[in-house]
């Protein structure tokens, strides 16, 4: 009879219990190396967090910038925990995360389209309007001049900052109609709202193109020259938020993403305003396929 | 040393390796089933000590039974979204397990070869589409022929339905097919011997026989519609309110969870692992009714 050698049992229960334990073992996310910036947060920023990225990698070769987007919450309290070094948002601090001891620098002016389909022939509406079509008391498109059509409200998901800045700017007090359609991006806000005739929803002026209208509010478009001088108003800042003042090669990427060479070119390419101002350019902003 | 003896030494040799290997082979099954367990068991753990105490905070009949959810107002109530995944799963079903059972008995009774050689790999192909491709199908090509129909956005149950109802037809038909492929022959042939038509004898003969197995394949179609996250998300509408008809937005367990994963901070966050624990006591229920069923199964044969 062949006794079955004890060792392989040991061995094999050892590698039993190491599945357990490695995996656990394994969550260390602390320590980074000095030649990296992690960025995280708002999907608005994402496209000029990223292609700056690329650049300022390019510029100075051995860094890495990684970027992801995933909603300005999650890029607050990214950065607050030290899980990445730039928590980028499209909304202002809210009252409980003031004392994250975060350092805000505002990197370009974004201002909200409410958007329409383009056979809607609604190209005008004021602000409380709007309200109330988001509130679900304006219900068909005959009550603000235009067709006898069902408005369809598309809202965006809670971790949206720009849902945020328009719930603050917009909303106040006022809830969202419940019973209205919730889409987790702005490229679904626009596709369906590009698609259905009777649909309305707000993104960034930056995501405007042909496919939708941008309306006027209270009499003012949403256009550069309007949001620079304040008359249009819906409008915020984006921001970067580090833990403490920038140092390294944070504060390195963030001075590129503030020099010219951003601002003018990527900032403006992607429909938003520049924070550091020339001569405000009198074009439209908006109506450019991102 | 006699030639015997050496024969003898050799064939121990080559027992004692032979052994080796296969109590090595035995204990590397054991810990691939091992490690399956331990997956169940520390996602259980997990999500159960994170989800538990929303039963005490917020309080079982509050967060099980309350009709709003508020998470920025301290509103916990989930029933919207239980309501909703049940009738999401439950729309799915009424189209989707005839149309997969249908399938089953074309491909087990009456498909000729060649036809079956196409059927049956286009049918489990569709297990293999990501879910993200479904929703993208939903919210591209079905979506708008709802919103016409409908003349709403198209947002809501009915394109739900009519994804899930796809994604649904694999799990229930291939177990279906197994179902009726374990019938007895002698059975089949018994009714074709008696005069019995091909239809006759599917529907006296074979889904009566099959009838537990047909059970099993449509219980594991619910977990599968029930437990489906982002092709619902993509076309359900997301709204967090109750079931107010097949165009109107509602939200189920697993997108909501999804939508507010990325925000959501402490009771809010512990609300969203409670709503897993509902989803996984329901997985559980399921399977456990399908292992209850194939006992009866088993004693009754």
């Amino acid at each position: 009879m062949i006794v079955r050698p004890p060792i392989l049992r040991v061995a094999l229960i050892a590698v039993m219990l190491a599945t357990i334990v490695v995996p656990l073992a394994g969550c260390d996310d602390g320590a980074r190396a000095e030649d990296e910036v992690v960025v995280t947060g708002s999907t608005t920023i994402l496209p000029i967090a990223e292609i700056s990225a690329e650049d300022f990698t390019e510029e100075n070769p051995g860094t890495k910038v990684l970027v992801s987007g995933v909603g300005s919450s999650a890029g607050i309290e990214s950065v607050s925990k030290g899980t990445s070094d730039i928590g980028t948002a499209s909304r202002d601090l809210k009252e409980s995360e003031l004392s994250l001891g975060l350092v805000d620098t505002p990197i370009a002016y974004d201002a909200i389209a409410v958007i329409v389909n383009p056979e809607n022939p609604v190209r005008s509406l004021t602000r409380e309007q709007v309200r109330d079509i988001f509130a679900g008391q304006i219900t068909n498109w005959a009550e603000v001049g235009g067709p006898d059509l069902p408005v369809g409200i598309v809202n965006r998901d809670e971790a949206s900052g720009t849902r945020e800045a328009f719930k603050k700017i917009v909303m106040g007090d006022t809830d969202f109609d419940r019973t209205a359609v919730i889409l987790p991006g702005t490229g679904q806000v626009r596709m369906v709202v590009g698609e259905a005739v009777g649909a309305v929803g707000y993104i960034s002026v930056g995501f405007v193109n042909d496919d939708v209208a941008a309306v006027t509010i209270d009499g003012v478009e949403p256009t550069l020259a309007n949001v620079l001088n304040g008359s249009y108003g819906l409008q915020r800042l984006l921001h970067f938020f580090t833990l403490g003042e920038p140092e390294g090669l944070t504060k390195e990427y963030i001075e590129y993403v503030l020099s010219p060479t951003v601002q003018e070119t990527l900032v403006r390419e992607a429909g938003f305003v520049p924070i550091t101002q020339g001569d405000p350019p009198p074009d439209v902003i908006g109506g450019q396929d991102d | 040393m006699t030639d015997e003896r050496r024969a003898t030494t050799t064939l121990k040799r080559l027992s004692a390796a032979t052994y080796l290997k296969e109590g090595a082979l035995k204990y590397l099954f054991l810990l691939c089933a091992f490690v399956a367990v331990m997956g169940v068991a520390l996602i259980f753990v997990f999500v159960g000590v994170r989800g538990w105490p929303v039963f005490t905070d917020v309080g079982a009949g509050d967060f099980l039974f309350g009709g709003l959810w508020h998470p920025g107002e301290g509103a916990f109530g989930i029933l919207p979204f239980i309501t909703g995944s049940l009738v999401v799963m439950a729309g799915a079903l009424v189209l989707g397990a005839p149309l997969a059972v249908g399938a089953a008995v074309f491909l087990s009774e009456i498909a000729p070869p060649r036809v079956r050689a196409v059927v049956r790999p286009a049918i489990e192909l569709l297990a293999g589409v990501p879910s993200v491709v479904y929703g993208f199908f939903g919210l591209m090509i079905l979506r708008p022929v709802v919103a016409d129909l409908t003349g709403g956005l198209g947002f809501g149950p009915l394109t739900a339905w009519l994804i899930l109802a796809i994604m649904i037809v694999p799990t229930i038909a291939t177990l279906t097919e197994d179902a009726l492929g374990s019938i007895h022959p002698g059975i089949r042939e018994a009714s074709y011997a008696m005069g019995a038509t091909t239809w006759q004898t599917i529907y006296k003969v074979l889904l009566p026989a099959a009838k537990i197995g047909i059970i099993d394949a449509i219980i594991l179609g619910m977990g599968r519609a029930i437990g489906e996250t982002m092709a619902v998300l993509m076309v359900v509408g997301n709204a967090a309110v109750f079931f107010q008809g097949v165009d109107m937005p509602i939200s189920t367990l697993t997108s909501q969870i999804v939508m507010d994963m990325p925000y959501a901070t402490d009771l809010h966050r512990t609300a969203l692992f409670g709503m897993a624990i509902i989803l996984f006591l329901f997985s559980m229920g399921l399977v456990g009714t399908v292992r209850l069923l194939s006992r009866f199964n088993e004693r009754v044969r």
